[in-house]
């Protein structure tokens, strides 16, 4: 890192708490939503997937 | 290429970017210097560094996002009165359940920096307000689907809605311009006000918050489709 802005950060440290903060709930929340959609997404097409396999051997057509 | 692989390969490469200008902000870009720092004299012997600004590499561009998705609202809306077409009313609802995430995102991050800078966690200035009537607008636009039981009047009331309520953005947006007065920063502005790399590390944020944003829509939509699938196939399987 530059030596300058390494002096300079440690005269900004009480600032670092709600940078750090914004920071941590921009991503968590990001994570957390894209991670659900994915996984009700996951679920969704196996639930498709196998209740489909039922409708072809059953030789219902859609 | 499969879309899923496209949209995935979007949400990867605006996680890469995103976290990009996190590093290039806190490693690379000088800082934006706040009040002087005097001497007993008098004398002016440097600036305070604002580390806060740092919240400003993804606050503003998450903010720019939630304007930008919450325009889809209004354009599928549009659509929807055009058309009525259900899908144009299902991917206005998703449009704006996005808006919603990137809404509150851009308030808590927002409210973090205020407490810091202003001493407050909040200030009824004109940016802030036309933002939170922005929040209340996105809210009140699933309250009004809730209500509302038949299918094609909540469509329409909530296309008509989405429409009104996206009259907030722009507002919102130039507010800082149109009321000079207002404490609010203004960031994006002609002549300037960014360093070069700090233009670089905003820029490559907000492209990386727009593929998330775009990802995440589309995301949504594939789950949107594969939940009209399922009841397809089960209505087929009790028939």
């Amino acid at each position: 890192m530059d030596p300058v802005l390494q002096e300079i950060y440690t005269l900004v440290v009480p600032a670092i708490p709600y940078v750090a903060g914004a920071y941590a709930i921009l991503w968590v929340a990001l994570v957390v939503y894209i991670g659900m959609t994915y996984s009700r997404v996951g679920h969704l097409e196996k639930e498709i997937a196998a209740l489909e396999e039922s409708l072809e051997r059953r030789g219902v057509g859609m | 290429m499969n879309r899923h692989i496209v949209v995935l390969s979007l949400l990867v490469l605006g996680g890469v970017m995103t976290t990009t200008a996190f590093i290039m902000a806190f490693f690379f870009t000088p800082p934006v210097l706040g009040p002087a720092v005097t001497n007993e004299a008098g004398r002016i012997l440097g600036y305070q560094p604002l580390f806060s600004q740092k919240i400003f590499y993804f606050h503003v561009p998450v903010a720019l996002a939630s304007f930008l998705v919450f325009f889809f609202t209004a354009y599928y809306g549009v659509r929807f009165l055009m058309t009525k077409e259900k899908q144009y009313d299902t991917r206005a609802r998703i449009a704006t359940e996005v808006t919603l995430l990137f809404v509150i995102l851009t308030m808590a991050t927002g409210i973090l920096w205020t407490r810091f800078e202003w001493g407050r966690w909040w200030v009824w200035e004109p940016r802030l307000t036309t933002y939170f009537i922005m929040t209340l607008l996105v809210i009140a636009y699933f309250v009004l689907r809730n209500s509302i039981e038949d299918e094609e009047r909540r469509a329409t009331y909530a296309a008509v809605f989405g429409i009104i309520a996206f009259i907030d953005a722009p507002i919102s947006f130039a507010i800082t311009r149109i009321i000079p007065s207002s404490v609010h920063p203004v960031v994006l502005r002609s002549g300037g006000g960014l360093t070069g790399s700090q233009l670089a590390a905003f820029l490559i944020g907000l492209f990386g918050m727009l593929m998330i944003g775009y990802a995440l829509y589309q995301t949504r939509v594939r789950e949107e489709l594969a939940h009209d699938r399922l009841e397809a196939v089960k209505a087929a399987l009790e028939g």
